[in-house]
């Protein structure tokens, strides 16, 4: 893998860690002294994806702005990635009339059809409209792709298995990406799934599937580049499972009292020890770490004014974008 | 004058009765060749029935009255 | 007849009867249509292809179109949903067929958290312009799981347009409109309004059809008849009892009845039934879905908020009591919407 690569999925990984992080800071600062749901700036159920950013960066590393994504309830680091523009993101977050559904959908339903990104707040059922965009694609002749990003959780879901099935037999071109951060809220992956890998489950639906075991971002994007070949060349879809990590809560505010080995997460976080692999093979030093940090605070620091500074919603046009 | 005819639809029972199940069109309507003149049914298998020839169609069995695959159901005049 | 906002005589030639049509044939002719027109439209969902849809509304289209584009699907409701709702906010307009109503438990998340949603969640930035069709109704045994109407709660969901045809013209008309739409519309025909070979049929389910491609508005009630002595609003199979209803009691006793036709649930044509309410001051609704929180209840409700001493007599309703549709003949008649219970309903109303 050449460096420029290996320094782009660096810089995609800290963007959105920072963002992660600036997010988290919003989140909570005015919802002190106990957590308040729905108090603040940034109101609602809050999933941040810290930990999680290599799947993305590995992933969308090898997507075109006209190629579609899907992503779930926990979709910021798959936004950044896949390029949905920040300011409008951060603003929809807030609420604000600026931001990319002017305020409708918050957080979790996060709409940028420049680069075709939808996200949803129900488990696996983003699988079901990718599949509709790589028909759509598939039709028109071209090679885009759709990339529809879920959880272990969403294997276990009906949407989920149709899904496959569907996309197999019509040969569409998509590409499944699961990620497996070993909690579904706050069951672990052996309570709730029978068998250890779904990628065991894609063999079930006649379709490859692969399991990247380590958090890796250069497997994860080697794997990935196969699936999205795989799509373009109309070979139909393959399934990526990437054993990945959630460093925080499922949700902001999740106490996390189920899980046992929390004090050691800190110590599996991707970033530092990818920083530390390319410190240590020459593509990166800590004047240029600096430099990809400074510059990814700027960008959030932007975004977020300029989402506070974005208009709330007036009432009166609740009614408003009902039917087009 | 031309004769519209039940159509065939079993094979394996080439005398069962059907019913006529829709007239499209009215005792005295002009029709045009080809026109889908009536719906009708075998046991599990429906068919159309379409004017063999232009003109002023006369029709000799009503709705859903039965009849037999062969018999003649109306005439185009 | 139910009058339509079409012409109905356009493209008779002089001595020719209007060509007629079933309902069935009326809905494919109207996809066939657009399907010419616009390489955009697919037909999707189980059966529709080779066998024209159970109900027939596809007859004859894979054969007229190809596989490409009358698509067969495995029975996965959530996937072929969610696939056309992934191909329309891409552009397409697809044409999505659950073939019942009464299924739509297992796909409800798509149709309604997803379909109708994403318009409003994403600030109007993107569409998804298509149509979910399916088959609704009883009168033929086919009990619980199979005879419900359903429409009311899919009307009671925001985000979706609702529109339910009583005859051949309004069906090929409501679903060009349907499918040019670039709302998601949800199209809901009776089954007995079809006009099948293998199942009892009023007369009105065969019925002139103009030849040419035609928009029905959505939104937009018809007055099937004009009526002083009191206003009936209803849809779908309904309407043709109603009509008989009235049919038999202009003669029987000189009773005048008015009779709407909704055609669409939503947007609903709230301006038609007051002003005919405004007339009449007597309102009955007969509806074939479950009573209780649905069509019945808005309608009276629009009515009580709008000026409730336009009604010289109490709100009356006709719909399935709160009861699932028992398969025995004898009960089943008992609970739906049938001529005689509306007859008595009228008789009811015209008393008080």
């Amino acid at each position: 893998m050449d460096d420029k690569t290996r320094l782009d999925l660096y810089r995609v990984m800290v963007l959105s860690r920072t963002y992660e992080e600036a997010i988290l800071r919003e989140y909570h600062a005015d919802k002190k002294p106990a957590f308040d749901i729905g108090a603040g700036l940034v109101p609602g159920e809050m999933h941040l994806s810290a930990g999680q950013e290599p799947v993305a960066a590995g992933v969308c590393a090898h997507l075109r702005g006209d190629d579609a994504v899907t992503a779930s309830h926990r979709p910021h680091h798959v936004a950044i990635a896949h390029g949905v523009d920040l300011d409008k993101m951060t603003a929809e977050i807030f609420g604000r009339e600026g931001g990319l559904g002017h305020g409708r959908g918050g957080h979790m339903h996060l709409f940028d059809p420049h680069v075709h990104f939808s996200c949803s707040g129900i488990i696996a059922e983003g699988l079901p409209p990718a599949l509709g965009q790589a028909f759509a694609f598939k039709r028109a002749g071209s090679d885009r792709v759709a990339v529809a990003f879920t959880g272990e959780g969403a294997a276990n879901q009906g949407a989920f298995h149709e899904s496959l099935n569907l996309a197999a037999l019509w040969k569409l071109p998509v590409v499944f990406v699961v990620e497996d951060n070993d909690w579904a809220i706050s069951v672990p992956r052996d309570v709730s799934t029978a068998i250890p890998s779904n990628a065991d489950r894609a063999t079930g639906y006649g379709i490859p599937g692969e399991r990247i075991d380590d958090n890796d971002v250069e497997a994860i994007y080697a794997a990935a580049g196969t699936a999205v070949g795989r799509a373009r060349a109309g070979e139909g879809p393959t399934l990526v499972e990437i054993h990945t990590l959630r460093l925080w809560g499922h949700f902001e505010g999740d106490p996390q009292a189920y899980r046992p080995e929390l004090a050691d997460v800190p110590g599996q976080d991707p970033i530092p020890a990818y920083e530390q692999r390319l410190t240590q093979d020459g593509v990166l030093d800590a004047d240029a770490a600096k430099a990809i940090k400074d510059e990814a605070s700027d960008r959030v620091e932007k975004a977020i004014s300029f989402a506070k500074s974005s208009p709330v919603p007036a009432p009166e046009t609740a009614l408003d974008y009902l039917f087009a | 004058m031309a004769e519209v005819v039940f159509p065939q639809l079993s094979e394996k029972e080439p005398d069962a009765e059907g019913v006529l199940a829709t007239w499209f069109v009215s005792d005295g309507d002009q029709v045009a060749s080809g026109q889908l003149l009536a719906e009708v049914m075998v046991e599990k298998v429906s068919g159309e029935v379409l004017a063999p020839a232009a003109g002023r169609v006369r029709l000799l069995v009503a709705e859903d009255q039965t009849a037999r695959q062969g018999e003649v159901i109306a005439r185009v005049d | 007849m139910s009058a339509t906002d079409t012409s109905a005589a356009a493209g008779a030639e002089a001595g020719q009867a209007e060509r007629k049509l079933t309902t069935a044939r009326a809905i494919a002719e109207g996809i066939g249509q657009e399907m010419e027109r616009d390489q955009g439209v697919v037909v999707i969902g189980e059966d529709v292809g080779a066998y024209g849809g159970i109900f027939g509304a596809t007859g004859g289209l894979l054969d007229q179109f190809g596989p490409e584009r009358v698509l067969d699907t495995p029975i996965s409701e959530t996937a072929f949903i969610g696939l056309g709702i992934g191909a329309a906010v891409e552009g397409m307009r697809p044409v999505v067929e659950l073939m019942f109503a009464d299924f739509f438990g297992v796909c409800m998340d798509q149709i309604y958290n997803h379909m109708a949603k994403i318009h409003y969640e994403s600030g109007g930035n993107v569409k998804v312009p298509m149509v979910l069709m399916m088959a609704a109704g009883g009168g033929y045994s086919d009990a619980e799981q199979h005879s419900q109407c359903l429409w009311g709660t899919f009307a009671h969901l925001p985000g979706m347009k609702v529109v339910v045809p009583s005859n051949p013209a309004d069906a090929k008309g409501l679903m060009i409109s349907a499918i040019r739409d670039d709302s998601p519309v949800v199209y809901v025909f009776h089954k007995g309004i079809m006009g099948l070979p293998w199942m009892a049929k009023n007369p009105r389910s065969v019925a002139p059809v103009p030849e040419e491609a035609y928009e029905t508005p959505i939104g937009k009630a018809a007055v099937a008849r004009e009526g002083t002595d009191a206003t009936v609003v209803t849809l779908s199979l309904s309407v043709h009892h109603a009509l008989d209803v009235a049919e038999k009691m202009a003669s029987e006793s000189g009773v005048d009845l008015a009779v709407i036709d909704l055609r669409s649930l939503v947007p609903l044509d709230t301006e038609t039934i007051l002003s005919s309410v405004a007339r009449t001051g007597r309102l009955l609704v007969i509806d074939e879905d479950y009573q209780s929180f649905g069509v019945s209840g808005e309608i009276g409700a629009r009515v009580a908020e709008t000026d409730p001493g336009l009604l010289r007599a109490p709100l009356r309703r006709v719909a399935v009591p709160d009861v699932p549709i028992p398969y025995a003949r004898s009960l089943e008649r008992a609970v739906l919407p049938t001529p005689e219970r509306i007859e008595a309903a009228v008789h009811d109303l015209l008393k008080a």
